[in-house]
Formats: C-alpha cells, sequence, structure tokens
C-alpha cells in the first residue's frame, strides 16, 4: 500500500468542470470544506430521511381501492374510539397526577363509625379549599367515564366490523385484558374517596374474593390487604390506582397499539 | 455451496428466487465463520425446523408480492405534515374539549363519609359495573343448577364469579370461534345476532343490578334477563339474513370479483 495520499472522488477537480455561479460555488466550496471535516452528508441523509418520513405518502387505503368512498366517511367515528380512550385516559392522568398532590389515602381520624377519615377529608379539602379542586375532579371523573365508555364501544366495534380475526387474535385477548384492567382502574378509583358507597363497592370486591376457592383468601389478602376493610385496603387501593395500574395499563396500551401499527388497521370489506 | 441440483427445502423450483443452497450473494466469510448454510446443516431439531420455516414463510412473501395487483399511486393519502397532524390536533382538541365541558356542566355527586356500622339500602357500583353486578345477582337461579336432590353445587358468591370467568372466557374465545375473512355483519348473520344478544344481555344484566327499580316480580326480570338477549339475537339473524340477498349483489360487485373466495 502506497504512502501517496489518493484523492479518488476529486470534488475541486468536478466543481471547475461545473459552469456555476459565484454564488453555486461558494455555496459548494463551503459545503464540501465543510463536509471533508464532518461528514456532514451522513446527518443530512438523516435529515432528509426525516423529511420523507414526515411527508410520507400513504398507501392506496382499502377504502380507495375498493372504491367505497362514498358510502364509507360515516363509520369513521366509530374508528376513533381507540384513540379516544387514549385521549381521555391522557386527561384522566394529568388531572389525576393533580389530584394525587392533595389526596391522602389514610383511614385516621375517625374517633366514631361514620365520621369523616382522613382521606374523606382530603377530598372535602380539594372540592372546597384547593383552586380548581371541584373543577379537577369533575374533569378527573367524566375523563375515566369517557374512557370505559369509549373502550366498551371500541370493543362493539372491533367485534361488528369482524376486525378480531385471524392475525389479531392476541390483540383481541389483550383488548379484554385491558378492558378487565381499564373496569379495575375505576374500581379503585370509586374505593379512594373513602365515602359510604366507595367502602360498600369494596366490602362487595372483598365478599367476591372470599367466595372464589382456592385463590380467594390470597387474592382478598392481596389486593384488599386482609378480609375486612380498613386502612390496609385503601392504601393498597391507592398504590394500585396511582401506581401499578398506570405501569401496566400503559404498557399494555403500548403493545396493543404497537400490534395494530405492525398488523396495520383490519378495514371492512 | 455452488450445487444448483440441491433441491430447496420449500421443494420451489424457480432458481432466480432460491433463498436457500444458492452461491453466496455477500463476501464469503472466513474460515473461523460458519456460512449460513453451514450452520443450517449443523443445527438440528427445533432449530433448523425454524429455519426451514422461515424459508418457506420468505417465499410466501414473494410469491404473494409477486401476483398482488396492488396498485401504488405517486400521490396516494394526506401528508402526515400538516394535513393530518392538524386533522389531529383538532379532533383531539373537541374531545378534551368535550370532555371539561360535561364535566364543568355536570359535576360528579360526594356522598357521606364511609359507615362500616350501616349498610346503605342501596349499594351500586359506578354505570359500567352494572352487568358485573347484575352477575352477583344470579343467586336464584343457583337451585336450578342443583342435581341430586337440590343440593346446590356452588354457592351464590361463587357463582356469580363462574359467570363473569364464562362470559370472558366466552369473549376471549371468539376469534378462534369465528374465522375466515368476512367482516360486515351481514356476511355473518349468526355472528352479528350473538354480537347483539350479546349487548343486550350486558343491559338486561345492568338492569337486574338495579332490579330495585322496577315494579314488576324478580323472578320475571331474571326470565327476561336471559330472554331479552336471545329475541335480539333471532331479530338481528334473520334481519340480516333478509337484507343479505340484496346486499350481496353490491358485495358481489364491488369485493367478491377483486377478491374471490378461496
Amino acid at each position: 500500500m502506497s504512502l501517496k495520499k489518493r484523492d479518488e472522488m476529486d470534488h475541486n477537480a468536478w466543481l471547475k468542470s461545473q459552469d456555476l455561479t459565484v454564488i453555486e460555488t461558494a455555496f459548494l466550496t463551503t459545503l464540501i470544506w465543510i463536509d471533508k471535516r464532518l461528514r456532514i452528508v451522513d446527518y443530512l441523509e438523516l435529515l432528509e430521511t426525516m423529511y420523507y418520513r414526515a411527508n410520507l405518502q400513504m398507501p392506496k387505503s382499502h377504502t380507495e381501492q375498493y372504491d367505497l368512498d362514498n358510502k364509507f366517511w360515516y363509520w369513521y367515528p366509530l374508528y376513533s374510539l381507540g384513540s379516544l380512550s387514549i385521549l381521555a385516559y391522557l386527561v384522566a392522568a394529568v388531572s389525576g397526577a393533580l389530584l394525587g398532590f392533595y389526596y391522602s389515602p389514610s383511614t385516621a381520624g375517625a374517633a366514631v363509625q361514620g365520621d369523616p377519615t382522613a382521606a374523606y377529608n382530603s377530598v372535602v379539602t380539594i372540592l372546597q379549599d384547593v383552586q380548581f379542586g371541584f373543577m379537577l375532579r369533575s374533569i378527573h371523573n367524566w375523563a375515566a367515564q369517557f374512557m370505559v365508555a369509549a373502550v366498551f364501544l371500541h370493543m362493539l366495534r372491533v367485534y361488528f366490523t369482524g376486525a378480531y380475526k385471524e392475525p389479531r387474535e392476541v390483540n383481541w385477548i389483550l383488548g379484554v385484558i385491558l378492558i378487565g384492567l381499564t373496569l379495575f382502574f375505576g374500581f379503585s378509583g370509586y374505593v379512594l374517596p373513602w365515602k359510604q358507597l366507595s367502602f360498600w363497592a369494596a366490602q362487595i370486591g372483598v365478599e367476591m374474593a372470599l367466595a372464589t376457592p382456592i385463590v380467594g383468601e390470597w387474592a382478598a389478602q392481596l389486593l384488599f390487604g386482609g378480609f375486612t376493610l380498613g386502612q390496609a385496603t385503601l392504601v393498597r387501593m391507592y398504590i394500585l390506582h396511582v401506581f401499578v395500574l398506570p405501569f401496566v395499563v400503559t404498557s399494555l396500551i403500548a403493545l396493543h397499539v404497537g400490534i395494530v401499527w405492525v398488523q396495520g388497521i383490519a378495514e371492512p370489506h | 455451496m455452488t450445487d444448483d441440483t440441491e433441491p430447496m427445502t420449500d421443494g420451489g423450483t424457480d432458481e432466480s428466487a432460491r433463498t436457500d443452497g444458492g452461491a453466496p450473494a455477500t463476501v464469503p466469510p472466513d474460515d473461523e465463520t460458519p456460512s449460513w448454510t453451514e450452520r443450517k446443516e449443523h443445527s438440528q431439531g427445533l432449530a433448523q425446523l425454524t429455519y426451514q420455516y422461515f424459508e418457506r414463510s420468505r417465499r410466501e412473501d414473494e410469491d404473494l408480492r409477486a401476483e398482488s395487483t396492488y396498485v401504488e399511486r405517486d400521490v396516494l393519502g394526506f401528508p402526515t405534515w400538516p394535513h393530518e397532524t392538524i386533522r389531529n390536533l383538532a379532533i383531539a382538541s373537541f374531545f378534551v374539549g368535550m370532555m371539561v365541558f360535561i364535566a364543568a356542566l355536570m359535576p360528579p355527586h360526594f356522598g357521606h363519609p364511609a359507615n362500616p356500622g350501616s349498610t346503605p339500602a342501596i349499594i351500586l357500583p359506578d354505570w359500567y359495573l352494572y352487568w358485573s353486578f347484575g352477575l352477583l345477582k344470579l343467586n336464584p337461579l343457583n337451585p336450578e343448577l342443583a342435581v341430586l336432590g337440590g343440593n346446590i353445587l356452588i354457592g351464590n358468591e361463587f357463582l356469580g364469579i363462574v359467570a363473569h370467568g364464562i362470559l370472558f372466557g366466552f369473549i376471549g374465545l371468539v376469534p378462534f370461534l369465528n374465522k375466515g375473512n368476512a367482516r360486515r355483519p351481514v356476511e355473518e348473520p349468526f355472528w352479528a345476532g350473538v354480537g347483539m344478544a350479546g349487548v343486550v344481555l350486558s343491559l338486561t344484566l345492568a338492569a337486574l343490578a338495579i332490579q330495585n327499580f322496577f315494579p314488576f316480580e324478580l323472578e320475571l326480570l331474571i326470565t327476561l334477563t336471559f330472554l331479552l338477549p336471545v329475541l335480539a339475537g333471532v331479530i338481528t339473524y334473520a334481519v340480516l339474513k333478509t337484507m343479505r340477498e340484496g346486499y350481496s349483489y353490491d358485495l358481489n360487485r364491488r369485493y367478491f370479483m377483486l377478491r374471490p373466495p378461496k
């Protein structure tokens, strides 16, 4: 191998052979100078790829291919239910995080049965003293209602358009699991204010768990912190609602959407 | 490996599509690195089967692409930026606005503090769990499920849990029971009927959960809980079966001629 410096791509000679204006020559000279030192062409390629990705030309959709446009548009809202549930989930997450600043999961403070507990009082504080607290709780509540409703309707849409069929069984089952978790999300949130209906809803939950053979008592201890309701129940519901379920549900939603991305949307024929 | 007479693992004959056993397409590896062919020969059992399956599925993809009539156009849809992005932002803003609007109009009720000492007259979860609560109120059915002298087989509460299991199990099994590439309800009146029965069942179970609000006997309510869904299913089936004839003409023209059923 010779020590002589090789210049296979003689950019300057190429530049001279071109018939260029002063501006073009200056631009290209600068570009070549910088590129020889920093190899910006790689990054330019990245930028170019990003540009084309951002301005992606979609392949011809099923609707266009089979000329269904004229009678298809009124189904579009049903196809946005999945997005709507994610949107409601995000709204609930943001408002829930703000509510979490003021809420305390504690049954302390009730001298007599039926007195307000610390948890109940913290919600009263949110409702009465915190700036926009009343609105915040209302938004959190309604975002949850929207999410559950959107998830149910989403399931119906998927069922009646046969979108769960052959390559998509796994995502259907994942969706069923997500519905169950969404309902449990709602249930655990319902218990947190520790009002009368919260308490008795949780009571039904414990009784359901205890009625199950073999795993029932274990499940009651794991989820409700024992066979009777109290401080342990409230803390467990709180941790499930603000820590465990958000992580699990968010990852499952990501997986659910990721599988849709990989498999493509099942449009009706 | 340059032996062209080597049979392909999937029994193919098209030499240009050969993905196995042909001449190496890239720089040959040195002696240390086993080639793909060598790896394939060395691998046994599951690894070899996996490799062979991948070869087959890759060939299948190629064949499908080759025989596809799919048309690509130069301009095929909305660009992500700005059209799609702005449309999505508009839809998202609308839905969030609706949520905030309704939240401002109808703030949720806040009840009395928990009192373990006094059971309220009416215990209800949020509306979305009514169906589940209805399943827990099926205990009047329990004696009818009993055999051998009326000893009930399972406890009343456990019956409700079993009902949940059956329901979720059935929903999870749906894609394994209903196969094929039919997509519209008219193409499969039976499964559309099952779906409508499910929807009505969830509503009647919710009605069972709030049974106190209905001014007739519990027995009648439970009968209706299971009768109405079946009725709804049958009606759906009949209507769709009737619609099918007229609908099929259009479907045939648009779809089945383009993608003939296998």
